[in-house]
Protein backbone atom coordinates (compact mmCIF):
# COMPACT_ATOMS: atom_id res chain seq x y z
CA UNK A 1 0.00 0.00 0.00
CA UNK A 2 1.23 3.25 -0.66
CA UNK A 3 1.88 6.12 2.00
CA UNK A 4 -0.70 8.00 0.50
CA UNK A 5 -3.45 5.00 0.48
CA UNK A 6 -2.03 4.50 4.48
CA UNK A 7 -3.24 7.80 4.85
CA UNK A 8 -6.79 7.99 2.90
CA UNK A 9 -7.69 4.92 3.36
CA UNK A 10 -9.04 4.83 7.08
CA UNK A 11 -11.76 8.34 5.80
CA UNK A 12 -14.04 5.97 4.31
CA UNK A 13 -13.35 2.75 3.04
CA UNK A 14 -11.66 1.82 6.52
CA UNK A 15 -13.10 4.28 8.63
CA UNK A 16 -12.82 3.43 12.46
CA UNK A 17 -16.33 4.37 13.25
CA UNK A 18 -18.29 3.62 10.54
CA UNK A 19 -16.55 0.52 9.52
CA UNK A 20 -15.29 -1.24 12.78
CA UNK A 21 -17.46 0.52 14.73
CA UNK A 22 -14.67 1.65 17.28
CA UNK A 23 -14.67 5.10 19.14
CA UNK A 24 -18.32 4.64 19.65
CA UNK A 25 -18.08 6.52 22.95
CA UNK A 26 -16.54 9.24 22.89
CA UNK A 27 -18.33 9.88 19.73
CA UNK A 28 -21.80 9.86 21.65
CA UNK A 29 -21.08 11.38 24.88
CA UNK A 30 -19.54 14.67 23.43
CA UNK A 31 -20.56 15.37 19.51
CA UNK A 32 -23.57 17.94 21.60
CA UNK A 33 -20.97 20.75 20.80
CA UNK A 34 -18.77 21.11 17.87
CA UNK A 35 -16.00 22.74 19.81
CA UNK A 36 -15.64 20.01 22.23
CA UNK A 37 -15.83 17.83 19.47
CA UNK A 38 -12.78 19.37 17.49
CA UNK A 39 -10.57 19.25 20.65
CA UNK A 40 -11.23 15.68 21.10
CA UNK A 41 -10.30 15.19 17.50
CA UNK A 42 -7.19 16.71 17.66
CA UNK A 43 -6.55 15.31 21.28
CA UNK A 44 -7.56 11.53 20.00
CA UNK A 45 -5.37 12.15 17.05
CA UNK A 46 -2.42 13.40 18.88
CA UNK A 47 -2.62 10.22 21.07
CA UNK A 48 -2.74 7.83 18.36
CA UNK A 49 0.33 9.27 16.64
CA UNK A 50 2.09 9.40 19.67
CA UNK A 51 1.30 5.60 20.84
CA UNK A 52 1.74 4.21 17.09
CA UNK A 53 5.03 6.06 16.91
CA UNK A 54 6.49 4.65 20.04
CA UNK A 55 5.01 0.99 20.07
CA UNK A 56 6.56 0.68 16.65
CA UNK A 57 10.07 1.97 17.75
CA UNK A 58 9.84 -0.65 20.12
CA UNK A 59 8.12 -3.61 18.52
CA UNK A 60 11.34 -5.63 17.63
CA UNK A 61 12.07 -5.61 21.39
CA UNK A 62 8.79 -5.79 22.94
CA UNK A 63 8.09 -9.67 23.84
CA UNK A 64 4.68 -11.00 22.89
CA UNK A 65 3.93 -12.00 26.51
CA UNK A 66 3.91 -8.56 28.02
CA UNK A 67 2.99 -6.62 24.53
CA UNK A 68 -0.43 -5.47 25.89
CA UNK A 69 0.69 -4.41 28.98
CA UNK A 70 3.29 -2.32 27.52
CA UNK A 71 0.99 -0.97 24.41
CA UNK A 72 -1.43 0.53 27.37
CA UNK A 73 1.13 1.73 29.66
CA UNK A 74 2.35 3.79 26.51
CA UNK A 75 -1.14 4.77 25.46
CA UNK A 76 -2.25 5.90 29.49
CA UNK A 77 1.15 8.04 29.64
CA UNK A 78 0.12 9.69 26.27
CA UNK A 79 -3.01 10.67 27.24
CA UNK A 80 -2.26 11.99 30.89
CA UNK A 81 0.43 13.75 29.19
CA UNK A 82 -2.35 15.38 26.92
CA UNK A 83 -5.26 15.71 29.73
CA UNK A 84 -2.67 18.00 31.88
CA UNK A 85 -1.44 20.06 28.90
CA UNK A 86 -5.22 20.65 28.00
CA UNK A 87 -5.73 21.57 31.62
CA UNK A 88 -2.89 23.85 31.92
CA UNK A 89 -3.38 25.58 28.36
CA UNK A 90 -6.99 25.43 27.84
CA UNK A 91 -8.70 25.32 31.01
CA UNK A 92 -12.36 25.99 30.00
CA UNK A 93 -12.01 22.64 27.27
CA UNK A 94 -10.39 20.71 30.00
CA UNK A 95 -13.76 21.61 31.90
CA UNK A 96 -16.15 20.75 29.77
CA UNK A 97 -14.38 17.54 28.25
CA UNK A 98 -13.77 16.70 31.98
CA UNK A 99 -12.92 12.68 32.04
CA UNK A 100 -13.56 11.89 28.09
CA UNK A 101 -9.84 12.92 27.53
CA UNK A 102 -8.85 10.91 30.13
CA UNK A 103 -11.02 8.06 28.69
CA UNK A 104 -9.13 8.59 25.23
CA UNK A 105 -6.87 5.32 27.02
CA UNK A 106 -10.21 3.22 26.10
CA UNK A 107 -10.53 4.39 22.95
CA UNK A 108 -10.51 0.96 21.02
CA UNK A 109 -9.29 3.01 18.23
CA UNK A 110 -5.74 3.66 19.90
CA UNK A 111 -5.45 -0.31 20.96
CA UNK A 112 -6.62 -1.22 17.35
CA UNK A 113 -4.31 0.51 15.24
CA UNK A 114 -1.35 -0.48 17.51
CA UNK A 115 -1.90 -3.76 17.48
CA UNK A 116 -3.19 -3.67 13.93
CA UNK A 117 -0.64 -1.43 12.36
CA UNK A 118 2.30 -0.47 14.92
CA UNK A 119 3.15 -3.86 15.67
CA UNK A 120 3.47 -4.98 12.01
CA UNK A 121 5.09 -1.78 10.65
CA UNK A 122 7.81 0.58 10.73
CA UNK A 123 7.47 4.53 12.07
CA UNK A 124 7.05 6.15 9.13
CA UNK A 125 4.15 3.70 8.13
CA UNK A 126 2.63 3.67 12.06
CA UNK A 127 2.74 7.43 11.93
CA UNK A 128 0.75 7.88 8.51
CA UNK A 129 -1.68 5.22 9.55
CA UNK A 130 -2.24 6.81 12.76
CA UNK A 131 -2.98 10.40 11.02
CA UNK A 132 -5.34 8.82 9.09
CA UNK A 133 -7.18 7.18 11.40
CA UNK A 134 -7.26 10.14 13.47
CA UNK A 135 -8.74 11.98 10.48
CA UNK A 136 -11.20 9.50 9.69
CA UNK A 137 -12.36 9.56 13.56
CA UNK A 138 -12.64 13.24 13.22
CA UNK A 139 -14.47 13.57 10.18
CA UNK A 140 -17.42 11.58 11.65
CA UNK A 141 -17.06 13.64 14.92
CA UNK A 142 -17.54 16.68 13.00
CA UNK A 143 -20.47 15.46 10.68
CA UNK A 144 -22.17 13.98 13.75
CA UNK A 145 -21.51 17.55 16.16
CA UNK A 146 -22.68 19.50 13.28
CA UNK A 147 -25.87 17.76 12.77
CA UNK A 148 -26.28 17.92 16.84
CA UNK A 149 -25.08 21.16 17.84
CA UNK A 150 -27.25 23.12 15.28
CA UNK A 151 -30.43 21.21 15.18
CA UNK A 152 -30.21 20.73 18.89
CA UNK A 153 -29.25 24.17 19.76
CA UNK A 154 -29.14 26.36 16.41
CA UNK A 155 -25.15 27.15 17.05
CA UNK A 156 -21.92 25.84 15.32
CA UNK A 157 -19.50 26.17 17.73
CA UNK A 158 -20.95 28.74 19.91
CA UNK A 159 -21.71 31.15 17.24
CA UNK A 160 -26.03 31.25 16.50
CA UNK A 161 -26.94 30.58 13.11
CA UNK A 162 -30.43 29.90 13.86
CA UNK A 163 -32.56 32.47 15.88
CA UNK A 164 -34.90 30.38 18.41
CA UNK A 165 -38.65 30.16 18.31
CA UNK A 166 -38.82 31.85 22.06
CA UNK A 167 -36.33 34.35 21.41
CA UNK A 168 -38.38 35.60 18.80
CA UNK A 169 -36.79 33.75 15.62
CA UNK A 170 -37.85 31.03 13.69
CA UNK A 171 -36.22 28.13 14.68
CA UNK A 172 -37.72 25.72 17.01
CA UNK A 173 -34.50 23.47 18.35
CA UNK A 174 -34.85 19.67 19.29
CA UNK A 175 -33.11 19.22 22.53
CA UNK A 176 -33.50 15.67 21.75
CA UNK A 177 -30.39 16.16 19.51
CA UNK A 178 -27.91 17.42 22.70
CA UNK A 179 -29.13 14.17 24.40
CA UNK A 180 -26.37 11.05 23.88
CA UNK A 181 -29.17 8.67 21.61
CA UNK A 182 -29.22 11.15 19.20
CA UNK A 183 -26.16 10.26 18.04
CA UNK A 184 -26.50 6.52 17.71
CA UNK A 185 -29.48 7.28 15.47
CA UNK A 186 -27.13 9.48 13.35
CA UNK A 187 -24.08 7.41 13.20
CA UNK A 188 -26.59 4.60 12.50
CA UNK A 189 -27.84 6.52 9.14
CA UNK A 190 -23.83 7.44 8.71
CA UNK A 191 -22.88 3.80 8.24
CA UNK A 192 -26.19 3.05 6.51
CA UNK A 193 -25.22 5.62 3.82
CA UNK A 194 -21.32 4.52 3.62
CA UNK A 195 -22.86 0.70 3.02
CA UNK A 196 -25.20 2.08 0.33
CA UNK A 197 -22.04 3.73 -1.74
CA UNK A 198 -19.51 1.33 -0.71
CA UNK A 199 -21.87 -2.07 -0.73
CA UNK A 200 -18.61 -3.68 -0.33
CA UNK A 201 -18.64 -2.61 3.56
CA UNK A 202 -21.87 -5.16 4.17
CA UNK A 203 -21.23 -7.82 6.43
CA UNK A 204 -22.70 -11.49 5.35
CA UNK A 205 -25.41 -12.37 7.34
CA UNK A 206 -24.56 -14.57 10.54
CA UNK A 207 -27.46 -16.92 9.77
CA UNK A 208 -29.64 -17.99 6.30
CA UNK A 209 -33.19 -17.32 6.89
CA UNK A 210 -34.66 -20.70 7.00
CA UNK A 211 -36.84 -21.05 4.07
CA UNK A 212 -39.85 -23.29 4.29
CA UNK A 213 -41.37 -25.12 1.90
CA UNK A 214 -44.58 -23.68 -0.12
CA UNK A 215 -47.83 -24.69 1.59
CA UNK A 216 -46.47 -25.43 5.44
CA UNK A 217 -47.29 -24.05 8.14
CA UNK A 218 -44.80 -22.72 10.50
CA UNK A 219 -45.29 -23.87 14.03
CA UNK B 1 18.77 -14.36 23.05
CA UNK B 2 15.40 -15.53 24.00
CA UNK B 3 13.20 -12.50 23.03
CA UNK B 4 10.45 -13.69 24.82
CA UNK B 5 11.86 -15.02 28.20
CA UNK B 6 10.37 -14.43 31.07
CA UNK B 7 13.66 -11.92 32.12
CA UNK B 8 13.28 -10.11 29.27
CA UNK B 9 9.43 -9.91 29.31
CA UNK B 10 10.16 -8.26 33.35
CA UNK B 11 13.08 -5.65 31.44
CA UNK B 12 10.69 -4.85 29.04
CA UNK B 13 7.78 -4.25 31.87
CA UNK B 14 10.37 -2.18 34.24
CA UNK B 15 12.08 -0.02 31.15
CA UNK B 16 8.11 1.10 29.95
CA UNK B 17 6.86 1.25 33.46
CA UNK B 18 10.26 3.49 34.41
CA UNK B 19 10.10 5.97 31.09
CA UNK B 20 6.42 6.40 30.58
CA UNK B 21 6.42 7.51 34.91
CA UNK B 22 9.13 9.63 34.16
CA UNK B 23 7.72 11.42 31.42
CA UNK B 24 4.01 11.75 33.15
CA UNK B 25 5.85 13.39 36.51
CA UNK B 26 7.80 15.54 34.48
CA UNK B 27 4.40 16.46 32.57
CA UNK B 28 2.67 17.17 36.01
CA UNK B 29 5.37 18.75 37.87
CA UNK B 30 6.06 21.53 34.68
CA UNK B 31 2.72 22.23 34.13
CA UNK B 32 1.72 22.39 38.05
CA UNK B 33 2.04 26.22 38.27
CA UNK B 34 0.00 27.15 35.19
CA UNK B 35 -3.05 25.22 36.46
CA UNK B 36 -2.77 26.21 39.70
CA UNK B 37 -2.89 30.29 38.75
CA UNK B 38 -5.92 28.93 36.46
CA UNK B 39 -7.79 27.58 39.47
CA UNK B 40 -6.63 30.64 41.13
CA UNK B 41 -8.63 32.96 38.45
CA UNK B 42 -11.29 30.44 38.23
CA UNK B 43 -12.46 30.88 41.87
CA UNK B 44 -11.79 34.66 41.54
CA UNK B 45 -13.93 34.76 38.16
CA UNK B 46 -16.57 32.64 40.26
CA UNK B 47 -16.41 35.03 43.34
CA UNK B 48 -16.55 38.41 41.35
CA UNK B 49 -19.53 36.77 39.35
CA UNK B 50 -21.51 36.42 42.54
CA UNK B 51 -20.24 40.24 43.47
CA UNK B 52 -22.21 41.29 40.76
CA UNK B 53 -19.40 44.17 40.30
CA UNK B 54 -18.49 42.48 36.96
CA UNK B 55 -19.19 44.67 34.25
CA UNK B 56 -22.50 43.01 32.23
CA UNK B 57 -22.76 41.49 28.60
CA UNK B 58 -18.89 41.69 27.63
CA UNK B 59 -15.76 39.70 28.65
CA UNK B 60 -13.67 40.90 31.14
CA UNK B 61 -9.66 40.22 30.98
CA UNK B 62 -7.86 38.29 33.64
CA UNK B 63 -5.89 40.78 34.69
CA UNK B 64 -8.93 43.67 35.81
CA UNK B 65 -10.70 41.00 36.87
CA UNK B 66 -8.15 40.00 39.71
CA UNK B 67 -7.67 44.07 39.82
CA UNK B 68 -11.32 43.93 41.12
CA UNK B 69 -11.05 40.78 43.16
CA UNK B 70 -8.29 42.31 44.61
CA UNK B 71 -10.18 45.61 45.99
CA UNK B 72 -13.01 43.60 47.49
CA UNK B 73 -13.73 43.34 51.32
CA UNK B 74 -12.24 40.47 52.01
CA UNK B 75 -12.31 39.17 55.94
CA UNK B 76 -11.79 36.32 58.24
CA UNK B 77 -14.65 35.52 60.44
CA UNK B 78 -14.30 33.25 63.29
CA UNK B 79 -17.35 30.87 62.81
CA UNK B 80 -17.73 29.25 66.66
CA UNK B 81 -17.33 33.04 68.30
CA UNK B 82 -19.88 34.71 65.27
CA UNK B 83 -17.34 37.55 64.76
CA UNK B 84 -14.83 38.97 62.68
CA UNK B 85 -10.99 37.73 63.80
CA UNK B 86 -9.09 41.10 62.73
CA UNK B 87 -5.23 39.31 63.28
CA UNK B 88 -5.03 37.24 60.98
CA UNK B 89 -4.35 38.50 57.50
CA UNK B 90 -6.86 37.15 54.75
CA UNK B 91 -5.05 37.89 52.03
CA UNK B 92 -2.91 34.18 52.99
CA UNK B 93 -5.44 32.04 55.26
CA UNK B 94 -5.92 29.11 53.25
CA UNK B 95 -9.04 27.14 54.13
CA UNK B 96 -7.16 23.98 53.15
CA UNK B 97 -4.38 24.22 55.02
CA UNK B 98 -6.17 25.24 57.96
CA UNK B 99 -8.41 22.30 57.52
CA UNK B 100 -5.28 19.55 58.77
CA UNK B 101 -3.76 21.94 61.57
CA UNK B 102 -5.69 20.97 64.72
CA UNK B 103 -5.20 24.37 65.97
CA UNK B 104 -7.08 26.03 63.06
CA UNK B 105 -9.87 22.96 63.09
CA UNK B 106 -12.43 21.76 65.11
CA UNK B 107 -14.42 18.32 64.64
CA UNK B 108 -18.12 18.19 63.63
CA UNK B 109 -20.57 16.86 66.00
CA UNK B 110 -21.86 13.35 63.75
CA UNK B 111 -25.54 14.56 64.45
CA UNK B 112 -25.03 18.37 62.86
CA UNK B 113 -22.53 16.65 59.74
CA UNK B 114 -25.31 17.02 57.25
CA UNK B 115 -22.34 17.62 54.55
CA UNK B 116 -20.64 14.30 56.03
CA UNK B 117 -17.17 16.77 56.37
CA UNK B 118 -15.93 15.15 59.58
CA UNK B 119 -13.56 18.38 60.39
CA UNK B 120 -14.35 22.14 59.57
CA UNK B 121 -11.69 25.06 60.06
CA UNK B 122 -12.58 27.30 62.94
CA UNK B 123 -12.29 30.46 60.68
CA UNK B 124 -13.50 30.87 57.17
CA UNK B 125 -13.00 34.12 54.81
CA UNK B 126 -15.73 36.16 54.02
CA UNK B 127 -16.34 38.71 50.95
CA UNK B 128 -18.45 41.47 51.66
CA UNK B 129 -19.76 44.03 48.91
CA UNK B 130 -20.77 47.57 49.25
CA UNK B 131 -22.45 49.50 47.23
CA UNK B 132 -22.41 53.15 48.75
CA UNK B 133 -22.21 52.84 52.85
CA UNK B 134 -24.30 49.92 52.69
CA UNK B 135 -23.80 46.68 52.62
CA UNK B 136 -24.96 44.68 49.15
CA UNK B 137 -24.06 41.35 49.56
CA UNK B 138 -22.19 38.80 51.74
CA UNK B 139 -20.85 36.36 50.12
CA UNK B 140 -19.58 32.99 52.15
CA UNK B 141 -17.37 29.46 51.50
CA UNK B 142 -19.50 26.42 51.55
CA UNK B 143 -18.63 22.43 50.74
CA UNK B 144 -20.42 19.52 51.28
CA UNK B 145 -19.31 15.62 50.22
CA UNK B 146 -20.88 15.06 46.93
CA UNK B 147 -21.35 11.48 45.31
CA UNK B 148 -17.66 11.50 44.10
CA UNK B 149 -16.17 14.60 45.73
CA UNK B 150 -16.10 17.11 47.68
CA UNK B 151 -17.82 19.91 46.40
CA UNK B 152 -16.36 23.63 46.59
CA UNK B 153 -18.85 26.80 46.23
CA UNK B 154 -19.34 30.23 47.22
CA UNK B 155 -23.00 31.34 47.84
CA UNK B 156 -23.93 35.79 48.17
CA UNK B 157 -26.56 36.90 50.32
CA UNK B 158 -28.73 39.46 49.89
CA UNK B 159 -28.28 41.85 52.77
CA UNK B 160 -31.11 40.32 54.60
CA UNK B 161 -28.83 37.30 54.81
CA UNK B 162 -31.42 35.08 54.24
CA UNK B 163 -32.11 35.62 50.72
CA UNK B 164 -29.90 33.90 47.87
CA UNK B 165 -28.27 36.23 45.37
CA UNK B 166 -26.34 33.83 43.70
CA UNK B 167 -24.35 30.22 44.07
CA UNK B 168 -21.76 28.88 42.32
CA UNK B 169 -19.97 25.78 42.36
CA UNK B 170 -16.01 26.31 41.48
CA UNK B 171 -14.13 22.19 42.24
CA UNK B 172 -16.12 19.37 41.80
CA UNK B 173 -15.92 15.81 40.05
CA UNK B 174 -19.45 15.11 39.97
CA UNK B 175 -20.78 12.33 37.33
CA UNK B 176 -20.17 14.46 34.12
CA UNK B 177 -23.69 14.95 32.45
CA UNK B 178 -25.31 14.06 35.44
CA UNK B 179 -24.10 15.27 38.91
CA UNK B 180 -22.04 18.04 37.70
CA UNK B 181 -25.35 20.04 36.31
CA UNK B 182 -24.66 21.88 39.91
CA UNK B 183 -22.38 23.89 37.39
CA UNK B 184 -24.89 24.71 34.98
CA UNK B 185 -25.88 28.39 34.91
CA UNK B 186 -29.48 27.14 34.25
CA UNK B 187 -29.51 25.34 37.44
CA UNK B 188 -27.77 27.99 38.80
CA UNK B 189 -30.04 30.63 38.37
CA UNK B 190 -33.08 29.32 40.08
CA UNK B 191 -31.23 30.03 43.25
CA UNK B 192 -31.40 33.46 42.95
CA UNK B 193 -33.99 34.84 45.03
CA UNK B 194 -34.82 31.84 47.20
CA UNK B 195 -34.79 32.44 50.62
CA UNK B 196 -32.58 29.93 53.46
CA UNK B 197 -34.12 30.90 56.39
CA UNK B 198 -37.80 30.48 57.23
CA UNK B 199 -39.41 32.77 59.95
CA UNK B 200 -38.67 30.75 62.42
CA UNK B 201 -35.09 30.85 61.76
CA UNK B 202 -33.80 27.83 61.04
CA UNK B 203 -32.37 26.57 57.72
CA UNK B 204 -35.59 25.36 55.27
CA UNK B 205 -33.60 25.93 51.89
CA UNK B 206 -33.34 22.29 49.66
CA UNK B 207 -33.00 20.68 45.98
CA UNK B 208 -36.88 19.31 45.61
CA UNK B 209 -37.53 16.29 44.53
CA UNK B 210 -38.91 17.16 41.51
CA UNK B 211 -39.99 20.26 39.17
CA UNK B 212 -40.75 23.18 41.96
CA UNK B 213 -44.32 23.88 41.34
CA UNK B 214 -44.66 27.51 41.52
CA UNK B 215 -46.67 29.06 44.23
CA UNK B 216 -46.60 26.19 46.54
CA UNK B 217 -45.79 27.43 50.27
CA UNK B 218 -42.36 25.30 49.68
CA UNK B 219 -41.63 27.46 46.44
CA UNK B 220 -39.45 30.08 47.61
CA UNK B 221 -36.83 27.85 49.41
CA UNK B 222 -36.40 25.06 47.00
CA UNK B 223 -34.73 24.56 43.58
CA UNK B 224 -35.30 21.64 40.63
CA UNK B 225 -33.96 18.37 41.69
CA UNK B 226 -31.05 17.59 38.97
CA UNK B 227 -32.22 14.29 36.63
CA UNK B 228 -30.37 11.46 37.52
CA UNK B 229 -28.27 13.01 40.27
CA UNK B 230 -30.48 12.36 43.44
CA UNK B 231 -27.16 12.03 45.37
CA UNK B 232 -25.80 15.03 44.62
CA UNK B 233 -29.06 16.90 44.96
CA UNK B 234 -29.34 15.88 48.38
CA UNK B 235 -25.28 16.81 49.30
CA UNK B 236 -26.33 20.01 48.16
CA UNK B 237 -29.52 20.35 50.60
CA UNK B 238 -27.41 18.80 53.50
CA UNK B 239 -24.42 21.35 52.90
CA UNK B 240 -26.61 24.43 52.74
CA UNK B 241 -28.34 22.93 56.34
CA UNK B 242 -24.79 21.93 57.71
CA UNK B 243 -23.63 25.56 56.80
CA UNK B 244 -26.66 27.60 57.51
CA UNK B 245 -27.54 25.90 60.98
CA UNK B 246 -26.03 25.86 63.90
CA UNK B 247 -23.04 24.76 63.72
CA UNK B 248 -22.24 27.07 60.52
CA UNK B 249 -22.82 30.66 59.59
CA UNK B 250 -26.19 30.67 61.57
CA UNK B 251 -24.90 32.55 64.74
CA UNK B 252 -22.50 34.98 62.51
CA UNK B 253 -25.66 36.10 60.21
CA UNK B 254 -27.56 36.82 63.66
CA UNK B 255 -24.98 38.90 65.11
CA UNK B 256 -24.75 40.49 61.47
CA UNK B 257 -27.92 41.27 61.47
CA UNK B 258 -28.08 42.87 65.25
CA UNK B 259 -25.03 44.90 64.19
CA UNK B 260 -23.93 45.73 60.78
CA UNK B 261 -20.61 46.12 60.04
CA UNK B 262 -19.23 49.61 59.10
CA UNK B 263 -17.28 49.78 55.75
CA UNK B 264 -13.72 49.65 55.91
CA UNK B 265 -11.84 52.92 54.85
CA UNK B 266 -11.18 52.76 51.07
CA UNK B 267 -7.51 51.95 51.12
CA UNK B 268 -7.98 51.96 46.63
CA UNK B 269 -9.55 54.76 44.56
Amino acid sequence: MSSMQTLTTPLVKENPVTLHVLGICSALAITNSLTSSLIMSVALTTVLIISNAAISAVRQYLPSSVRLLVQITIIASAVTVIDQFLSAFMPEAARTLSVYISLIVTNCIVLGRAEACAMKNGVGTSILDALGNGMGYSLILIIVATIRELLGNGTLMGYRLFELAHEGGWFQENALFLLAPSAFFIIGFLVWGVRIWKPEQKEKPDFEPISLPHGEERR
Amino acid sequence: MNKDSPRNALFAVLITALVCSSLVSAAVVVLRPIQLNNQMLDRSRNIMQLTGLLPGGQAVEDDEMLELYKSLDRRIIDIDTADFENEMDPGTFSKRRALTDPELSVAIPPDLDQASLGRRTRFAPVYMVWKENTLDRVILPVRGSGMWSMLYGYIALEPDLSTISGMTFYEQNETPGLGDQITHDHWLEQWQGRRIYDDSGSPRFRVSEGVVAPGSASAEFEVDALTGATVTGNAVTGLMHYWFGPHGYQDFLLALREQAPERPAQTSP
